[in-house]
């Protein structure tokens, strides 16, 4: 069966797609560093106890903990703007790809629920949790793991109509998508990612604590930044892995998208190497300047594949618009009245001078 | 026809969606009238100069934080996620036509999960006026969030002028849009007295938890004629078949409208009762009675307002099946396995029972399960011959409205009638 039969009719976009691919970029880019920071320092909390530091690591765990529940908020958060932004632009490959793993899709409310309520146990009864605290934390990074393995999973199908066709051996919503080369691969490279962010981002929390005066937590930094460089250089072969088992077309330098793709790829890569020489020398903001960077070019190239991938089915310029400017006019609005008012917030409550 | 169909036999007649979506409302109304319910008794506090309200306060913003930010925020995605499962092109509509009101009602989650945290985290580490601030923000946001919701929900129930001028604003302020609001306002709020009384009914001190008590009563009990009268406005603005067909042509409202009319009388009484002073037991007791009395109420809600669109999803729009209304006569002329992307056999002659199955799931399981709790088309379809089973298809859309009519040829009928009669029930061919 030709799979191009199988693809919905998609709906009228609003605005110009371009807007909204800026907008799905920005916020997937926002999304994986809360992802990144989450899964990564809950592997640092995993597994610091078992670093050789014995009861040092208490300190460090306690205040991941402490984290963790806010974290997640605006992991969740973020995740809800480019699944938005994603549904606008590719709803027909993206509806299609979720009900075919329906069981598995929705599996992910219960899991998060499980997860949140977890890294709240995690945070408030830390000190009761004693030997269960490892196991929990174990817990908490499995768990979000099965979630981004079950993203990945949807991306793939997605991506992928030709594997589409199962569905008529079954319409059960039990499709994992295994036949896809690039499925595992792609998923060790997130994890490895998170990894390596949840690591600076222990670095950047002590760094901030030293320059606030409190030197007590100084031996994390380079703790931190030791594991953003291990994982960092062990994300390379997959990487690389990840890269080879893309087919060919995704990036193709004759076609746009592939030069898009190879330029991003580099980008990316460069920034990590950067990253990677700032964090072995303790230059922690620097290094995690460059981090964000190389995500960010991560992002662009996740952008450009897919875009390559659906290529033979369809291009963005293929959409229908509807043209309804006013209310993305009105969203901008109300997002910077937003962004304002978190600002004061913030400023109020952490800038306070003293309790009053 | 455009999707391909989540072969949910057990589940299937909105039974997910119904558990996630009332659970969600519940929390998520709570989210809502707890922002303000915490303002305000703050404000109690300091007006009474009184530490142990402002420990209260602290309190149950730790249990409203958990319970709203966790199960309400994840539900709410959750419901996102079921409905495009189940019903994914409806949900592409709503997406694609109201994308900037999603992301508008984003930015609002994400300036009131910054709100809620620091509400928390600065309690006694700010001035009072600040930190007061701070807590009218995430009300506000909160609100703002339901503001916006409320115009996508029932934009489904009401679409209004959207239908000829596909106009974004003309969708989202709809004509049930206000009196649906304040509605849902007033709700909200009177759902803050009923969670109020689980934390104030845990206080220690009996003067306290007298106090507490007694202000979450008033909760429940001063916007409630509000709340009537803007059902009375909710009703008043519907257009005259959907009244119709809400309070009249579907008999399996019935139930629910009276339970909602019962459950209004309780919920008064029960507030009257718990500003009494009674053993603690007894109020604490009764606290949990009167939330699952609000589930409940919230609950026979939401079906109403879901049973006032059938046979639609989007009404006048799409019916409840994802059928396009303008597209039924091309589907009725070519039948309904030709039309379907997803279908898979094209010919009822390939395997009469398998195509009928077929039909079944395209058109019919969205509303109907198979062996579940929610309109079981087995114990539905039990006491009905061949004959019985086909005047009910042609009846649908006619003298039963609240069907969308049958979508495909006469032999797909056939067909549907052989699978429902003898493959699911395993009956033999009847004579009559």
């Amino acid at each position: 069966m030709d799979p191009s039969f199988l693809i919905p009719d998609p709906d009228a976009i609003p605005v110009n797609w371009i807007w909204l691919q800026l907008l799905l970029t920005i916020t997937t880019f926002l999304h994986l560093v809360a992802m990144n920071v989450l899964l990564g320092s809950a592997c640092v909390a995993l597994a610091a106890p078992f670093s050789g530091r014995g009861e040092e690591a208490g300190p460090l765990c306690r205040k991941i903990g402490e984290k963790l529940p806010y974290v997640m908020a605006f992991t969740i958060n973020f995740g809800v703007a480019p699944l938005l932004f994603l549904q606008v632009l590719y709803g027909q490959f993206f509806y299609t790809s979720s009900i075919l793993m329906a069981v598995y899709w929705l599996a992910i409310i219960g899991l998060l629920i499980v997860t949140y309520y977890a890294a709240y146990i995690f945070y408030l009864r830390y000190e009761d949790l004693g030997a269960v605290r490892s196991l929990l934390a174990g817990g908490i990074v499995l768990l979000l793991m099965v979630v981004a393995f079950f993203f990945c999973n949807n991306i793939s199908i997605m991506q992928l109509p030709d594997t589409w066709v199962r569905y008529f051996s079954g319409g059960e919503g039990l499709q994992l998508n295994f036949a896809d080369p690039a499925l595992v691969p792609r998923f060790l490279h997130f994890i490895a990612s998170a990894v390596a962010v949840g690591g600076l981002a222990v670095a950047c929390y002590y760094e901030h604590q030293r320059r606030q005066g409190d030197t007590g937590g100084e031996p994390w930094i380079k703790y931190g930044c030791n594991w953003f460089t291990i994982a960092t250089i062990i994300n390379f072969p997959i990487g690389f892995w990840f890269l080879g088992v893309l087919p060919s077309f995704a990036h193709n330098v004759e076609t746009l998208a592939g030069i898009l793709f190879t330029v991003s790829l580099y980008g990316s890569v460069a920034a990590a190497v950067i990253s990677v020489i700032h964090a072995q020398r303790c230059r922690v903001y620097p290094a995690a300047g460059w981090a964000l960077g190389a995500v960010f070019f991560m992002t662009l190239a996740r952008e450009f594949v897919r875009i390559a991938y659906l290529d033979p089915y369809f291009s963005l310029t293929d959409l229908p618009v509807a043209p309804q400017y006013s209310p993305m006019i009105v969203f901008l609005i109300f997002f910077a009245a937003a962004v304002v008012l978190v600002w004061w917030m913030v400023k109020t409550v952490f800038f306070a001078q003293g309790v009053k | 026809m455009n999707y391909p169909v989540w072969q949910l036999d057990f589940g299937g007649g909105g039974l997910l969606i119904a558990a996630m979506a009332i659970l969600h409302v519940y929390i998520s109304h709570f989210a809502v009238g707890g922002g303000l319910f915490l303002v305000l008794t703050e404000h109690k506090g300091i007006r009474e100069n009184n530490p142990d309200i402002l420990a209260y306060v602290k309190k149950h913003t730790k249990f409203f934080m958990l319970l709203t930010m966790v199960f309400g925020s994840l539900t709410g995605v959750g419901i996102w996620f079921t409905i495009s499962l189940l019903n994914p092109a409806a949900t592409s509509v709503l997406i694609h036509n109201f994308v900037f009101a999603w992301a508008t009602e984003w930015t609002f989650f994400l300036a009131e999960i910054v709100s809620i945290f620091l509400y928390y985290y600065s309690f006694g580490r700010i001035s009072s006026r600040k930190h007061l601030i701070i807590g009218w923000i995430y009300f506000a946001c909160a609100w703002m969030s339901l503001f916006v919701i409320n115009g996508i929900i029932d934009f489904m129930l009401t679409p209004g002028s959207w239908l000829e001028n596909g106009s974004f604003w003309s969708g989202l302020f709809n004509p049930t849009f206000w009196p649906a609001f304040f509605f849902r306002t007033f709700l909200a709020l009177m759902i803050a007295g009923l969670f109020g009384f689980m934390t104030a009914t845990a206080l220690k001190e009996p003067g306290l938890r007298h106090n507490m008590v007694r202000f979450c009563a008033l909760w429940l009990l001063a916007p409630f004629v509000l709340f009537l009268g803007s059902a009375w406005w909710y009703r008043a603005a519907l257009p005259p078949h959907v009244e119709e067909m809400v309070f009249n042509r579907i008999p399996a409202l019935q139930p629910y409208l009276r339970t909602f009319a019962i459950c209004s009388s309780l919920l008064i009484f029960g507030a009257l009762l718990m500003a009494v002073r009674t053993p603690a037991a007894v109020r604490r007791s009764l606290a949990a009675v009167m939330l699952i009395i609000g589930l409940i109420y919230i609950g026979t809600f939401e079906f109403i307002r879901e049973g006032g669109r059938k046979p639609y999803i989007i009404q006048d729009y799409m019916y409840s099946n994802s059928l396009l209304q303008e597209e039924l006569p091309t589907v009725q002329q070519d039948g309904i396995l030709k039309s379907a992307r997803w279908a898979h056999l094209r010919k009822i002659e390939d395997d009469p029972g398998r195509a009928g199955e077929e039909i079944f799931n395209l058109t019919c399981l969205s509303c109907h399960s198979v062996g579940g709790p929610l309109r079981d088309m087995k114990k539905r379809s039990a006491q009905m011959s061949e004959k019985g089973l086909e005047f009910v298809i042609s009846a649908m859309g006619k003298q039963l409205p609240y069907m969308p009519p049958f979508a495909g040829s006469d032999e797909e009928k056939q067909a549907l009638i052989f699978f429902l009669h003898r493959s699911l029930l395993n009956k033999p061919e009847s004579g009559d």
